[in-house]
């Protein structure tokens, strides 16, 4: 199963990883860092702050202020690029802080798991088949929704499904180096098992880890904006892109821009992060187990 | 090659199954060819069907048990009590003892005549089930002097005890608490019965052909639920539906160019209301109180977010509500705001917490907060999921509550009577004049009298700023031409008992 | 025979497990949670001595320990309690909402799975060619948006502009059609891959060699052979998405207003309507688990190869 699903990634990406082309995604990730990193300098944006005479304009319009809005502004008068300048920003940062989290758990969890194999190995199974029982994106709304609204929820209620995938593939990794000779060698000259961990175990997780990173990186971006979306979890104040489109939902018909434009900035972002994982994982030969 | 075979024949069974298969759960839709069904949308859903339980106080509900069930009196269509099972009713000697004289001839719609016993029944299942209606009558007691005649007897002297009951409906008496099976195909003395009921989705009625008054000229009524609002506008245009209320503002223009939609907004009850919490050590002062309303220009703020469905208040509580006085206006000044602020000690450097619940209200809050920070004030919008936010207002864990409150019984004595005294604490605000005002205003049988007491303690309330009262919200109602002799309702409880369909 | 029984025995009993920890997991969240439910339940016209009584009608004063044990029980007979909200028990109610969810999420998979398929079969026909490469930006494009963004796009074209479609809502089959779209979009995209890479490898087979040599056309070649190859893993892969999928139908419930499980759960997490949340969650994780051991079942009993496998 695994095998059916690796091949028409190696297979689609290998034209990808030829060439110019495959710049683009770094190049374009980078655009978003970038603008989540100094965006926010170059343009101001205050959330509290509603222009009301400013709201509903189209893109392009002259605001009150003879400023334009080059995409517009919403019901409140405020101005779509900022919003999408902040939320990329809002997005990176969650993002980076769940997979951190994730990949922190999920590979001392692994390398544990599968080294020390037994009855440790076998709690991890349940545990992730507990976990997996849920649709990650059903968890993270329960968890998210019942506790007050915050950005640390947001990160735990994510985290909550996303190491476990960490956990799996570095316990791959564990299991097959364990039975490696340079492993027992080490085993047997007495060096103690921590140590063995830290440097003949995890070092060879790190390529499939970084590759799982950068696709588990999109998935929490799309799931963060799912809960914006909703409504749940982040609070008012911050600037999100779920937020913004949901907020544009009911002027679809009069201000189509208000939750257009920052879709297509969230969508942007995914497809490059997606390539550039696949390019990655073709490179490193682990697939992420899906759920 | 066997094996695949299966598998083709398998799969291909199962997507052809797949494909073939469509939704099964649809509501009645589209309009009815005979043009004897009238299909209505409004803004709440129609979760249970029990006006004595736990949703007894929603909207939803008092819609659905208007039309199925009857009550003593009911509210007319300009906030006068008007008799619905009883033909006249009044108070003892004091106003703490209530006499109803019940209309002769009403049947339940299983043709089984209504008697005091119901009524009397009914008053008791809803005390038991303990719901949010039960609330307006702690220790009230109901008895039948007589087969058409109930007696209701309060601890202390209630003037308002007509307007209360229009919230409260008579089931037939064999109906226990916890009867759930009598929701699924109720029996009541309402204008129309219940074809079928399913919860948050589609509530279908038919004409009640045994009701006292006559049946209504509609054969058929479904009342559904569509929470998705450019799905409902859509749905009144494509003539899917015949009424829509609750239509707000920005959609209106929408509407308005739209053929054959009549569009119309009537001043509901509601007010938009938010309290300081005066026990905030920040907000004791009724000068910083009073500075924090005129730093907000809400002038504005209702021009341009509620052109047409919002006018700036002037009293506490709406018009048509019993013990409405018109107040003096509070102007927009910032300058003086900030003045007044600084002359008052406001700490600038610690934050407001301003908390609402329902997302349809953030703009406007958004805005109130813009304006605060424009004098300096800095706000946290707290949006707060309705658990949450009910605990915490009844905490006074909030600095600042937005909440519209609206005045169903038409009375104020629900209104300030209720959540004004220094017992409620509601807002962290104690005053014995105004305590004493309210007490004689809730005694007082006299309308006349009321109604110029509670106008006095409305002026304290608003003079002191114990909150500010930005806003009368004005409910937007739309309906196709084939709709005759529809009144929009200011609660968002429209009767369709006198509804017509033109060509029916 | 015997060692399937005994590999569906394993899953089952991992599956009552899995339950189990299933329920525990929801009942900590739940009572972790701020907010007392029986003072939303009441409104905030209600004072602290019905708040009071409400609770210890609920059960909710008793100790934690004590509390679980007789959830856990509850469980076991499926009785969630009482919905506050709804003023009925929360299990009616989800299984009142289930039927809409199963439309939504098979006709999801119906769409899926046709278009998919038929993806998966002209760009694995010919790998590396412009048709291969332009169905390969497809799906990555078809995986990468949004799904709530893509429901409110196709409201935008196919409601609002082209007036084609209803925007939301339920009652004909056309209400069906966008929110069913959205949701397969996701799902389209790893059928058309998993298809295409089958389709692929299949080509290179030798029986499809022969079969080209004996004459049978390009189309009956693909249609009779390679297709029927990538059919074991499509089926196993529907099995395994539908966690995903019902996930995403949360989403998309609640862009189209869909009454199903999806929106009656963040309803009820946003009320603290313990009862309903308890239920769907877990009606919804006993779904995917029943339909993961259906399509493992599935795959051993189609695939030959894995038959003797499990058997040695």
């Amino acid at each position: 199963m695994s095998q059916a699903a690796v091949l028409p990634q190696q297979v689609a990406t290998r034209r990808w990883r030829s060439g110019a082309l495959a710049r683009v995604p770094y190049a374009v990730i980078a655009l978003y860092v970038l603008v989540a990193l100094i965006g926010p300098l170059v343009i101001d944006y205050d959330p509290v702050r509603t222009p009301l005479p400013d709201r509903l304009l189209a893109p392009g319009s002259r605001i009150a202020s003879g400023e334009i809005a080059w995409l517009g502004t919403d019901a409140l008068g405020r101005d779509i690029l900022a919003q999408i300048v902040y939320g990329a920003r809002t997005s990176l940062g969650i993002g980076l802080a769940t997979v951190l989290v994730a990949c922190v758990v999920g590979v001392t969890i692994g390398v544990v798991a599968g080294y020390s194999r037994g009855r440790l190995d076998a709690v991890l199974a349940r545990i992730t088949d507990v976990l997996q029982a849920f649709p990650a994106i059903l968890l993270a709304i329960v968890i998210a929704g019942v506790f007050a609204r915050s950005v640390p929820v947001v990160v735990l209620s994510l985290s909550v499904t996303a190491w476990i995938s960490f956990a799996r593939v570095t316990r791959g990794v564990a299991l097959s180096l364990r039975e490696r000779a340079w492993v027992d060698a080490a085993r047997v000259m007495g060096v103690p098992v921590r140590s063995i961990i830290v440097r003949h175990v995890v070092p060879f997780t790190v390529g499939p880890v970084v590759a799982l990173a950068t696709l588990e990186f999109a998935l929490v971006v799309l799931a963060e904006a799912g809960l914006s979306f909703l409504g749940i979890g982040l609070p008012t104040g911050a600037v999100s892109w779920g937020q913004t489109i949901a907020n544009g939902q009911q002027y679809l018909e009069t201000a189509w821009w208000i939750s257009t434009l920052p879709g297509i900035a969230l969508s942007l972002l995914i497809i490059n992060i997606g390539i550039l994982g696949d390019q990655l994982t073709a490179r490193h030969g682990q697939r992420r187990p899906r759920s | 090659m066997t094996g695949f075979c299966k598998t083709t024949a398998i799969v291909a069974a199962a997507v052809l199954l797949l494909a073939g298969c469509s939704t099964t759960s649809g509501g009645g839709g589209g309009g009815d060819p005979a043009g004897e069904k009238l299909t209505a949308a409004g803004t709440y859903p129609i979760e249970s069907l029990d006006p004595h339980g736990a949703q007894g106080a929603s909207t939803g509900t008092q819609l659905a048990a208007q039309a199925i069930f009857s009550r003593l009196v009911r509210p007319g269509a300009d906030g006068k009590v008007v008799g619905d099972l009883a033909e006249t009713w009044e108070p003892g000697a004091t106003a703490a003892e209530w006499t109803f004289h019940l209309r002769n001839g009403v049947t339940f719609s299983d043709g089984k005549p209504l008697a005091a016993a119901d009524v009397v029944a009914s008053f008791e299942r809803m005390m038991t089930l303990d719901g949010p209606n039960a609330a307006n009558f702690p220790d009230y007691k109901m008895t039948a002097p007589a087969d058409t005649e109930v007696k209701l007897t309060a601890p202390a002297p209630d003037a308002s005890i007509p307007r209360k009951l229009g919230l409260f409906y008579v089931l037939p008496r064999t109906v226990t608490a916890q009867d759930t099976a009598f929701f699924e195909r109720p029996v009541g003395s309402g204008p129309f019965a219940v074809d079928r009921f399913a919860p948050g989705e589609v509530l279908a009625l038919s004409a009640n052909a045994k009701h006292w008054g006559g049946p209504p000229q509609l054969g058929h009524l479904d009342i559904r639920t569509i929470p998705d609002l450019s799905a409902r506008l859509t749905a009144l245009r494509t003539g899917e539906l015949d009424v829509l209320w609750g239509i707000p503002d920005d959609q209106l223009p929408t509407l308005n160019g739209s053929d054959g939609l009549t569009v119309k907004t009537v001043p509901s009850t509601a007010v938009f209301t938010m309290w300081f919490n005066s026990s905030t050590p920040g907000l004791k002062k009724p000068e910083v109180r009073r500075a924090l309303w005129q730093g907000v220009g809400f002038d504005t703020i209702i021009k341009q977010l509620y052109p047409q469905t919002g006018a700036l208040a002037d009293g506490l509580v709406a018009p048509a509500v019993l013990g409405y006085a018109k107040q003096s206006p509070v102007a927009h000044d910032p300058a003086a705001a900030k003045a007044a602020l600084e002359a008052a000690g406001f700490d600038f450097g610690k934050k407001l917490r301003l908390q609402f619940s329902d997302a349809e209200f953030r703009p406007f809050v958004q805005a109130v907060a813009s304006d605060l920070a424009e004098i300096g004030v800095k706000v946290d919008v707290l949006e707060k999921e309705k658990a949450v936010f009910t605990e915490d207002l009844l905490a006074l864990n909030w600095d600042v509550n937005f909440q519209q409150l609206a005045t169903p019984t038409y009375d104020a004595a629900s209104n300030l009577g209720r959540l004004y005294t220094c017992a409620a604490g509601r807002t962290g605000y104690c005053d014995k004049d105004l305590d004493k005002l309210l007490a004689e205003a809730g005694a007082s049988t006299d309308e006349a009298e009321r109604a110029d007491l509670y106008g006095q303690a409305g002026k304290i309330i608003w003079d002191d700023a114990v909150g500010m009262y930005p806003m009368t919200v004005q409910l937007a109602y739309s309906w196709r031409a084939r709709v005759t002799g529809f009144t929009p309702d200011p609660s968002g409880l429209p009767d369709f008992s006198r509804v017509r369909l033109a060509g029916a | 025979m015997v060692a399937v029984t005994r590999m569906v025995v394993r899953r089952l009993l991992i599956g009552v497990f899995v339950m189990w920890g299933a329920a525990s997991v929801i009942f900590v969240i739940v009572r972790a949670a701020p907010g007392d439910p029986a003072a939303v339940f009441l409104g905030p016209d209600a004072d602290k001595e019905q708040i009071a009584r409400l609770t210890a009608a609920l059960g909710l004063d008793k100790p934690l320990f004590e509390q679980y044990v007789r959830y856990l029980g509850d469980v076991l007979r499926l009785d969630f309690g009482e919905s506050y909200r709804l003023g009925r028990p929360a299990m009616e109610a989800v299984f009142e909402r289930l039927p809409a969810t199963i439309d939504l999420t098979l006709t999801a998979t119906a769409v899926a799975v046709a278009v998919g398929l038929a993806l998966g079969l002209v760009a694995g026909s010919r790998p590396g060619g412009a048709v291969d490469r332009v169905v390969s930006a497809v799906t990555i494009a078809l995986q990468s948006f949004p799904t709530f963004w893509v429901g409110i796009m196709l409201v935008l074209t196919f409601a609002l502009g082209l007036r084609l479609l209803p925007s939301a809502g339920v009652g004909t089959p056309a209400h069906l059609v966008l929110p069913a779209v959205t949701l397969a979009f996701p799902f389209t995209a790893i059928v058309a891959r998993l298809t295409r890479s089958s389709v692929a490898e299949a080509m290179r087979e030798p029986y499809v060699q022969t079969a080209r040599s004996k004459g049978l056309s390009e189309r009956q070649v693909l249609l009779g052979h390679a297709l029927r190859n990538s059919l074991i893993p499509v089926v196993t892969i529907v099995g395994l998405q539908m966690g995903a999928l019902m996930g995403g139908a949360v989403i998309v419930e609640n862009v189209f207003a869909w009454p199903g499980l999806g929106s009656l759960v963040v309803d009820a997490v946003a009320n603290r309507d313990y009862a309903v949340v308890q239920a769907v969650t877990l009606l919804i994780a006993g779904v995917v688990m029943v339909l993961n051991i259906v399509a493992d079942v599935l795959y051993v009993r189609l695939d030959p190869r894995i038959r003797t496998e499990v058997a040695s």
